[in-house]
């Protein structure tokens, strides 16, 4: 492994250090005084009055909930990729205002890492991935060919060095993200939610990977994030963003809080909900559990039902479900939980009917069902959230009334004019639910409905389903949340190598639980 | 665990070398149009490709060419009916051995040419052919890499987007049925053609939407790693050009030279009407042989080398 030392550093970062103010005091790896930025057309600044400071070598975190001018502040640290609108007081990067860092040097500055993986990935191997930044600057073949060695050495990629982009997971594409931009040997290093897309294990990898770079090549890293706790054990500091102004953090165990209490499994003791009889106490000791839950006496009225289930997607492809049996009861909130790739997603879209077994059978109580994907985009079709909820109003025999109180309970009231991709993405999330709900579907199949939600989003979304769940609808939530789980769900399943590894209702699947629970 | 490693004839050399091979055998195989000439192509691209990929998988693609070639073979005379010795006549029409030869001929080279481009296929992968196309212009390179990228992600959106609204119309329909009951229920599970249209526009709309919305962060991406900030980029070279790939090239290219010399000497004196030239032996059948053997011969050299 190589040592990082100060030779190895890239000039523009001696640059920068040879900039430090004459006091002898290092300056700032990001300061910004009194900054002010409002988005044009809008009456309100997004941002006000911010005075910052991220010291160097530190790992900062950025919280605050969506929507709170976390991007636009990181942003505005790289003059290229800020948002356009009007900023007042000052950004500098190592002491030096951003403005007169330059394009050419702000690239090699700052480094840049963005959300969505899938997005930010701009060629078609890796190899090229890693040299694209360098490629762009200009850098001599050899210094290049280094830099890309040394990097790639760095993060471990010499087994996946030459494939393609296309064929690697979300979490190798995130590091590589992250790789391509440290090869370019930045100082400072922002990252916008860069893990909001990931899943638990991936995310710990890339936190992983981040430490490394934060500790051992002593670069500045801050990462604005709704959902720090992954992040604590990492971070040195981390400051709130709220009303567009921001604040420190003193004590980071702070940030450690998890699901606010009392959400979830609201309100379904006094449901009419045709299973509540089974349900435990809500707290219910191990040995009160009621054993025969698991087969209620209503065990005919299934929703779905695989038995001996064998599917895979090509003639050449290898099985995905392998002789998977797995029984959702009528009325009851399942989920399915697994790693990446484990056929959580294929068994959705089973049961959506839209795939047919090879082997063995699947019984569905009702073809009345809907399937929210991962990217609630893929429901998006008109200008506004009204008429996005109107789109299916003939199909399904419902009417204005009925949109507006829909668009209402999922508490989005006065979201009706806007357009549906100017909503945050937990307001996209649930009116993406409310279109499907408008439906009323008997059988509700979710693929990772709060990937990338912040606490608040997470608990609505949460709410609603709860809420479907007491009215009947049988609800299908394939996610690695297990806080939802944990307070959503009557039963849960492990999927592994194609198959049902174990059902048990929430509490007992915990319970038995080592490694996998929240 | 790791997958075998195919190693190939100009595996070791630079992406140039196999390119010049390969688009001057293509032009061969589709310039000369003489039987002999043919033959030796098609013979040199089909042991390239068994040595490639395995004698079971080269005879494969025979299930569907030989078949093809029969057709076009069989074919020929009946739309050409030029020749002077009649086999037999087909209602009002001759058929004339010529013909039915060259339409032999036609076949076979249409055979050898999608051989050619297979074994191109193998000898020069994709991310060969984008790191010639990046040295010279590496702006469309990209754009090219980023379509290819794109594509199969269109695919798969798309995809997405038709099944969650299929699913939805399906709810639509099970719920107005129970709420109808009955002869009402039918009428709206037919679909016609306007609404197949109107879903098609609708996907389009969405994947719109949702790929420019994406884009805007790839943009973004692409920026912040300072693209279009230095006016002349320099290229990540992954295969160096060696003073040894520039011998081959030469060589190659004189070569090409004797080779469409040949090819010249040999289509001129050929003719298949009015009566076919009769073949004979000749000395340059034989460099010519052995330029469309040479694929295979560097596979065996390699696969012998290494015994």
């Amino acid at each position: 492994m190589i040592e990082p030392n100060e030779a190895s550093l890239s000039p523009a970062a001696r640059d920068g250090a040879s900039q430090r103010p004459a006091s002898g005091k290092q300056a700032a790896a990001l300061a910004f005084r009194n900054v002010t930025f409002t988005y044009p057309g809008q009456e309100r600044p997004v941002l006000d009055g911010v005075d910052w400071e991220v010291e160097q070598g530190s790992f900062t975190l950025l919280v605050g909930s969506t929507g709170s001018g976390k991007s636009t502040l990181l942003s505005l640290a790289k003059p290229e990729i800020a948002p356009a609108g009007e900023r007042t007081g000052e950004v500098l990067v190592q002491g030096i205002p951003v403005e007169d860092l330059g394009a050419e040097r702000s690239a090699r500055a700052v480094g840049f890492v963005f959300q969505n993986p899938e997005n930010q990935i701009v060629c078609e191997s890796v190899w090229h991935e890693m040299a694209f930044g360098l490629e762009n600057l200009a850098t001599p073949r050899a210094e290049m060919r280094r830099l890309v060695a040394e990097t790639s050495y760095f993060f471990g990629m010499e087994d996946w060095f030459r494939a393609d982009t296309a064929e690697l997971s979300g979490g190798r594409k995130q590091l590589l993200a992250l790789a391509s931009t440290l090869v370019m040997q930045p100082r400072l290093l922002l990252l916008d939610e860069p893990t909001a897309q990931l899943d638990p294990v991936a995310e710990k990898n890339f936190l992983h990977a981040l430490f490394r770079v934060n500790r051992e090549l002593g670069c500045t890293v801050v990462v604005a994030t709704h959902a720090p706790r992954a992040m604590l054990d990492y971070a040195t500091c981390a400051y709130r963003l709220e009303e567009g102004r921001i604040a420190r953090v003193e004590n980071l165990s702070d940030l450690e809080r998890r699901w606010e209490p009392g959400l979830g499994h609201r309100g379904r003791g006094e449901s009419p909900r045709p299973t509540s009889e089974e349900q435990p106490p809500p707290s219910p000791a191990p040995e009160q559990t009621p054993v025969g839950r698991l087969i209620p006496p209503a065990a005919a009225s299934r929703a779905v039902e695989f038995s001996r289930a064998w599917f895979r997607y090509g003639r050449d492809d290898d099985w995905v479900l392998r002789n998977l049996d797995l029984a959702v009861g009528a009325g009851s909130v399942h989920a399915l939980v697994g790693g990446n790739g484990c056929g959580k997603s294929t068994l959705l879209a089973l049961m959506a009917g839209l795939h047919k077994l090879q082997r063995g059978s699947l019984r569905r109580a009702s073809r009345s069902c809907a399937l929210l994907p991962q990217d609630p985009r893929a429901l998006f079709v008109a200008e506004t959230a009204d008429d996005e909820l109107a789109e299916w109003g003939a199909a399904a025999g419902y009417g204005e009334a009925e949109a507006s109180a829909m668009l209402e309970r999922v508490g989005l009231a006065g979201c009706g004019p806007m357009h549906p991709y100017d909503l945050s993405g937990g307001q996209q999330q649930l009116l993406a639910l409310a279109k499907l709900l408008l439906v009323k579907p008997r059988v509700l199949l979710l693929d990772e409905p709060t990937k990338g939600l912040d606490m608040a989003a997470r608990c609505a979304v949460c709410e609603l389903l709860d809420g479907v769940a007491a009215e009947g609808a049988t609800v299908v939530v394939a996610t690695h949340d297990l806080e939802l789980v944990e307070h959503l769900a009557d039963e849960v399943s492990m999927i592994f190598d194609g198959e049902v590894a174990s059902t048990e209702p929430t509490e007992r699947f915990f319970q038995g639980n080592v490694y996998y629970r929240p | 665990m790791s997958a075998r490693v195919k190693h190939t004839a100009f595996g070791t050399s630079h992406p140039a070398v196999p390119a010049v091979y390969l688009l001057v055998t293509l032009a061969l195989t589709m310039g000369a149009f003489q039987p002999v000439l043919i033959f030796l192509s098609l013979a040199g691209a089909f042991s390239c490709a068994v040595c490639l990929r395995g004698f079971g998988a080269a005879c494969a693609s025979f299930r569907w060419q030989l078949p093809l070639v029969l057709i076009i073979a069989v074919l020929n005379p009946l739309f050409s009916a030029s020749g002077s010795t009649e086999l037999f006549r087909l209602g009002a029409r001759a058929v004339y051995l010529e013909s039915l030869c060259y339409g032999c001929c036609m076949g076979m080279l249409f055979i050898a040419s999608v051989l050619w481009l297979q074994v191109a296929a193998e000898l020069l992968p994709f991310d060969k052919v984008m790191a010639l196309l990046g040295n010279a212009a590496p702006v469309l390179a990209l754009m090219v890499a980023q379509c290819m990228r794109l594509i199969p992600r269109f695919a798969r959106q798309g995809r997405t987007i038709m099944d969650v609204h299929a699913v939805a119309m399906e709810a639509a329909r099970a719920g107005a049925g129970e709420r109808d009951e009955g002869s009402a229920s039918v009428a709206l599970v037919r679909r016609t053609l306007p609404d197949a249209l109107r879903d098609g526009l609708r996907t389009s709309s969405v994947l719109m939407g949702w790929s420019m919305e994406n884009s805007l962060e790839t943009a973004d991406a692409m920026r912040a790693r300072g693209w279009g900030e230095v006016p002349c980029r320099t290229t990540y070279a992954r295969y160096h050009f060696t003073g040894a790939d520039a011998a081959a090239i030469v060589a190659l290219f004189a070569s090409t030279s004797l080779m469409a010399l040949i090819a010249i000497a040999a289509t001129v004196q050929f003719s298949f009407y009015p009566t076919m030239t009769r073949l004979v032996l000749w000395w340059g059948y034989v460099p010519y042989a052995l330029w469309m053997a040479l694929p295979c011969m560097l596979h065996a050299y390699e696969v012998v080398s290494f015994r």
